[in-house]
């Protein structure tokens, strides 16, 4: 009787609630526009919304943007955050509707950002690009995630966002493991595999894996990288012509995948292990190596103090994974267009873009005089490196929605040693096909 | 559903309630208004958007039937439902008949020699894991689970057992059963306790009158118990296995369906094409074959419980 009558009221309040939201109406299109809000002031208001840490790199640096954008513009930031899921999930509903932003940081690629431009929910912010000059600010690698076709394919085209930092991947090393074992840092791809043999006859694997998520995956990009050059990115990632799994350079990412497993470099269990195990296991100081992104460099720097460790890109590649961070971009329906841009070009700043290196970010535009961490330095030199030489691959997963789960069962089988490197080849092959049907070009 | 069908089959008490009554229908109106919104507009929508190809933005294209002729041919549909099949076993099989034995000793043995407290007590202990969030059981079975330094491998290792640990939810041979233990844990305590309260209404002169005649235990629950109480598994086995048919959570938080279609389910599968691959119209048709699936049996189950009850009536 209890539940029934508590479902009654519930019932009630809720029928309520639906009737007075219908008769509330939108007289001013919800938080966004706020010029008649309590607080505003004459410089009005910028709704913005971003997914990022307080204490990320990323978070201390647009805290400071928002502080320097309220100083000088006279206008109040309304600040939303969000999670990531929740903007990734639910953008493409709320972006066209009055209650999104004016200004959000958002995934960039061909399935996220490009999806969103091409369906018109996005500003072509070019003419922005052009007087504030931000184009000069990227390096070309980077401004491929930033630019979108008509197709929402990136690369080409219209500006629909602006990244303030980057990102790669790149091997971690636990020096005091390497002393302990008397292995070598590898520099070439012959030593990696030299210090991977040494490890294994000492009874230790040498690599941290997740096989649960992303990391797998983007060691078997890497390989095949390794065999690539830059026309393959852009069939594989910009569909510039049609990409045959069973070629080398993915067979070979595949193959060589699948020896590691067999030679003990990866351990067998990893299939079930997220990114996070494999991080806090690196973090425990239980592996030589580990081979994953820059989003780990911040929370190395603060959570390791057991031993010493470094980096270096992965060896024998010029094309490692890697990418612009997410964009700031503008939804079509934004009311305050300019003070977005004016926002966005406040974060390009040398005093902003600084702040995000000295605090475990990647920088697109930092002056190094600027970066004082002696560990900031040695990422930022790295990704500047990569970045020059036209090195950012982009991520496996990219070229088609849902292509994350297809790369993470696959690389499972191959862990699991459940099915051959051609049955894995075959089944990607399947799943990027299928894929590219529901990408508009 | 049920009370006006009952209420037109009892004499109308005291002329205050008729089917006609106009005070009847607005007794209705939140309910019916609140099932439209929740229920029946986005249902509708669904079957709508299963014969569309639509990336989740922009145009929608009608493409007829399509996206269910692919569904019938693709694996990882089939794959989805057979891990249905494993899931009814782990949430409305196992738990029902072990939940009634349990409920059965709990009341009839326990109760009984150690006091209506050490009942209670044993009953809240195994309802505990339905109160847990499901996140947070997943993630905690998760580590529990973990092939490095998981306490379950850490446990067989220092018994001796060490030969028997396994990487329990990364191996497509161990995932689906680990995540089916899983889930009878997180299912037992439901038959538990609905079990307990439906014994609570049996006459235990009945009980007596067995004891007395030299019935034992088993006997009495044979003969007593579980006829009894029957409208009550019905209720729990219909529940469970709607649970089961449309379980995502434990999925989603254990596996994420793998490893490769290892665990897969049809609300997962649903999820995977709505959100992450964009193929907002082919999610809808994995939707709209489950919830007719779910109709079907819920069908099915009610016939078959009213065949059984007036076959009692006699």
């Amino acid at each position: 009787m209890r539940t029934t009558r508590s479902l009654q009221a519930a019932g009630l309040v809720a029928a309520s609630a639906l009737v007075l939201a219908a008769c509330g109406g939108d007289d001013n299109g919800g938080q966004a526009t706020g010029d008649d809000g309590g607080q505003a002031t004459s410089g009005g208001t910028l709704s913005l919304w971003h997914y990022e840490g307080e204490n990320s790199a990323m978070g201390i640096a647009w805290d400071e943007a928002m502080r320097i954008f309220e100083e000088e513009t006279g206008a109040t930031v309304e600040f939303e955050e969000k999670s990531f899921e929740q903007i990734r999930q639910t953008a493409n509903m709320v972006l066209n509707t009055s209650e999104a932003p004016d200004i959000l940081e958002y995934n960039k690629g061909n399935a996220s950002a490009g999806l969103l431009a091409s369906q018109g929910l996005l500003t072509d912010i070019s003419d922005a690009v052009a007087e504030y000059g931000w184009d000069e600010q990227l390096a070309p690698s980077v401004q491929t995630t930033a630019r979108y076709d008509e197709n929402g394919v990136m690369g080409d085209g219209a500006w629909y966002g602006i990244p303030n930092y980057g990102e790669f991947v790149m091997l971690y090393f636990n020096e005091d493991l390497f002393a302990e074992h008397g292995v070598a840092i590898p520099e070439t791809y012959d030593d990696l595999v030299a210090a991977m043999d040494e490890f294994v006859a000492n009874d230790v694997t040498p690599l941290a894996m997740s096989g649960a998520e992303y990391p797998a995956g983007q060691l078997f990009y890497e390989l095949a990288l390794s065999q690539a050059d830059r026309q393959f990115v852009n069939d594989y990632q910009l569909y510039e012509n049609p990409v045959d799994f069973s070629g080398a350079a993915l067979s070979y990412g595949a193959e060589t995948f699948s020896e590691w497993v067999q030679a003990g470099y990866i351990g067998d269990y990893s299939a079930g292990l997220s990114a996070e195990d494999m991080g806090t296991a690196f973090i425990a100081g239980d592996y030589p190596m580990l081979y994953s992104g820059s989003w780990w460099y911040g929370r190395f720097v603060d959570e390791i103090d057991g031993f010493d460790w470094s980096i270096d890109t992965f060896p024998g590649s010029d094309l490692h994974p890697g990418s612009s961070g997410n964009l700031w971009v503008v939804p079509t329906a934004s009311e305050n267009k300019d003070l977005a841009y004016q926002f966005i070009e406040i974060t390009m700043r040398p005093e902003i873009q600084a702040l995000l290196g000295n605090n475990g970010g990647v920088p697109v535009d930092a002056d190094p005089d600027d970066i004082t961490d002696e560990k900031s330095e040695e990422l930022i030199t790295v990704f500047n490196e990569i970045s020059d030489a036209d090195g950012l691959a982009f991520y496996p997963d990219w070229p088609v929605p849902g292509f994350y789960d297809d790369l993470v069962g696959a690389l499972q089988q191959l862990i699991n040693q459940n099915a051959t490197p051609a049955e894995v080849l075959e089944q990607l092959q399947l799943a990027y096909e299928s894929g590219l049907d529901n990408v508009p070009n | 559903m049920s009370t006006p069908t009952q209420q037109r089959t009892r004499p109308p008490q005291g002329g205050r309630v008729t089917g006609k009554s106009p005070v009847y229908w607005l007794y209705l109106l939140p309910g019916g208004l609140l099932f439209s919104v929740i229920i029946v507009v986005p249902f509708v929508m669904n079957v709508g958007l299963s014969f569309a190809s639509w990336p989740g933005v922009g145009d929608i294209a009608w493409i007829g039937f399509d996206n269910y002729t692919r569904l019938f041919a693709d694996d990882t549909f089939w794959a989805s439902f057979r891990n249905s099949i494993a899931m009814i076993i782990a949430m409305v099989i196992i738990p029902t008949s072990v939940g009634l034995l349990l409920a059965s000793v709990l009341f009839d043995v326990i109760g009984k020699r150690f006091g209506g407290r050490a009942a209670s007590t044993l009953r809240a202990l195994y309802y505990l894991p339905q109160i847990l969030p499901v996140a947070i059981a997943g993630i905690v079975m998760g580590w529990i689970l973990r092939p490095q330094n998981g306490a379950l491998n850490n446990i067989l290792e220092a018994v001796g057992l060490g030969d028997l640990a396994q990487n329990w939810l990364g191996d497509p041979s161990t995932a689906l059963p680990s995540v089916m233990a899983i889930m009878v844990w997180v299912q037992i305590g439901y038959p538990v306790v609905i079990f307990m309260a439906a014994l609570q209404r049996v006459d235990p002169e009945l009980y007596e009158a067995a004891e007395i005649d030299g019935a034992g235990w088993f006997r009495r629950f044979r003969a007593i118990t579980i006829p009894q109480i029957k409208p009550e598994t019905f209720v729990v086995a219909l529940t469970c296995t709607i649970a089961a048919m449309k379980v995502f959570g434990p999925v989603f938080v254990l596996t994420r369906g793998g490893p490769g279609d290892a665990t897969n389910v049809p609300s997962y599968f649903a999820y995977q094409n709505f959100f992450e691959r964009a193929n907002v119209g082919y999610g809808a048709a994995i939707s709209t074959v489950l919830t007719l699936i779910i109709i079907v049996l819920s069908i099915v189950f009610i016939r078959f419980q009213a065949r059984s009850e007036r076959k009692e009536r006699g």
